[in-house]
């Protein structure tokens, strides 16, 4: 008796563990970044003409960072959660654009310049957009798709990563968190 | 011109396939063509290596595929990466610590031999060690008591003097 009871537990246990596995939800998404608490990767990247007349050409993150913390994310045109997040970054943008800098970089969309200004065009995106064309700024972040949105310290480490598309709630979390004294 | 420091495995001739793929798809694109110093050979060795690198790391955006075999965006400048960097003459221990510095140990295709994912490695042969000494446990068990239930039960006198008449029939 105590045999069978012994067989049961354990084909229970292994079956439990088993579907645990299976039914854990997107455990890529849950997976921790390695850059959290470390130096954010610095670029330099072209921008979208609408930005060029307040930052230049380029947009330089040691430049905007050490003053103000940073929010990046990572977006591409043929992404349907990047369509569903970008009024959610445009609104934190308007509510929290004077105390931290949001940039956008469009990657993992090699030569879309076209489709990626529509989607700017679509939102009236106001925080500066960058094009990293080859998606080594991704693979420098670590990304493991789009969207995903970085929060940076103002020392230019990583705070946080979102993967998915980010709720405003999310946002709003995140910059309180970044802006605490 | 030197492409690697580090010493050299091996290669399957699977790897060799592989890699004359890959420079025929460079030459293609253009991207080994634009290395004019390097020979045929210096190039099959050159991606021969980024086949060997991208084996050993996970594609971010695929599910159970590796950079090598990956035909997704992500992958594919994974690998043109890898090329660069080994043309500036990183060996592939540091590749692979530089893209285990960004995605952690996620991205390695076969967990490291050190700390925690020791399990993974030891686990399998604990397995196996403690299944055949179960084995031979039960193996000694029921031969013990297999004797002991013939030291037990001697045969009946009737059934032995039955067996003795077969034999002497047989004979």
């Amino acid at each position: 008796m105590t045999r069978i009871v012994l067989i049961i537990a354990v084909t229970g246990a292994l079956g439990g563990l088993f579907l645990y596995g299976l039914l854990r939800g997107e455990p890529d998404r849950d997976i921790r970044s390695a850059r959290l608490d470390r130096p954010a990767p610095t670029f330099e990247l072209p921008l979208y003409a609408r930005y060029q007349a307040e930052f230049g050409p380029t947009f330089s993150s040691a430049e905007a960072l050490g003053e103000r913390p940073m929010v990046v994310n990572f977006w591409a045109s043929w992404c349907g959660p990047c369509y569903e997040e970008a009024p959610e970054l445009q609104e934190a943008w308007r509510r929290h654009g004077d105390e931290v800098q949001f940039v956008g970089v469009q990657t993992q969309d090699r030569g879309k310049r076209t489709e990626g200004r529509a989607f700017i065009d679509q939102f009236d995106l106001g925080f500066p957009n960058v094009i990293d064309d080859d998606s080594r700024l991704g693979i420098e972040y670590g990304l493991f798709g789009v969207p995903e949105t970085f929060f940076v310290r103002s020392d230019g480490t990583v705070m946080y990563k979102h993967a998915g598309p980010v709720s405003l709630d999310d946002l709003e979390t995140r910059i309180a968190e970044l802006t605490a004294p | 011109m030197s492409v690697r420091t580090a010493p050299h495995p091996v290669r399957s001739p699977f790897a060799r396939i592989a890699a004359a793929l890959l420079i025929a798809v460079g030459l293609a694109s253009g991207s080994v063509a634009a290395q004019p110093t390097a020979g045929p050979g210096a190039q099959i060795e050159l991606e021969s290596t980024v086949f060997d690198v991208g084996r050993q790391l996970r594609c971010p955006t695929c599910v159970s595929e590796s950079v090598a075999g990956s035909n997704s965006a992500i992958a594919t400048e994974m690998r043109s990466e890898i090329r660069e960097l080994l043309q500036e003459g990183r060996t592939e221990r540091e590749i692979l610590a530089l893209y285990r510095e960004r995605y952690g140990d996620w991205i390695l295709l076969e967990p490291p031999r050190e700390g925690i994912h020791l399990w993974v490695w030891a686990l399998p042969a604990i397995a196996l060690a403690a299944g055949v000494g179960g084995l031979a446990l039960l193996m000694v068990r029921w031969t013990r008591a297999s004797r002991a239930a013939e030291r037990e039960e001697p045969l009946d006198p009737d059934a032995r003097r039955r067996v003795r008449e077969a034999l002497e029939e047989s004979a």
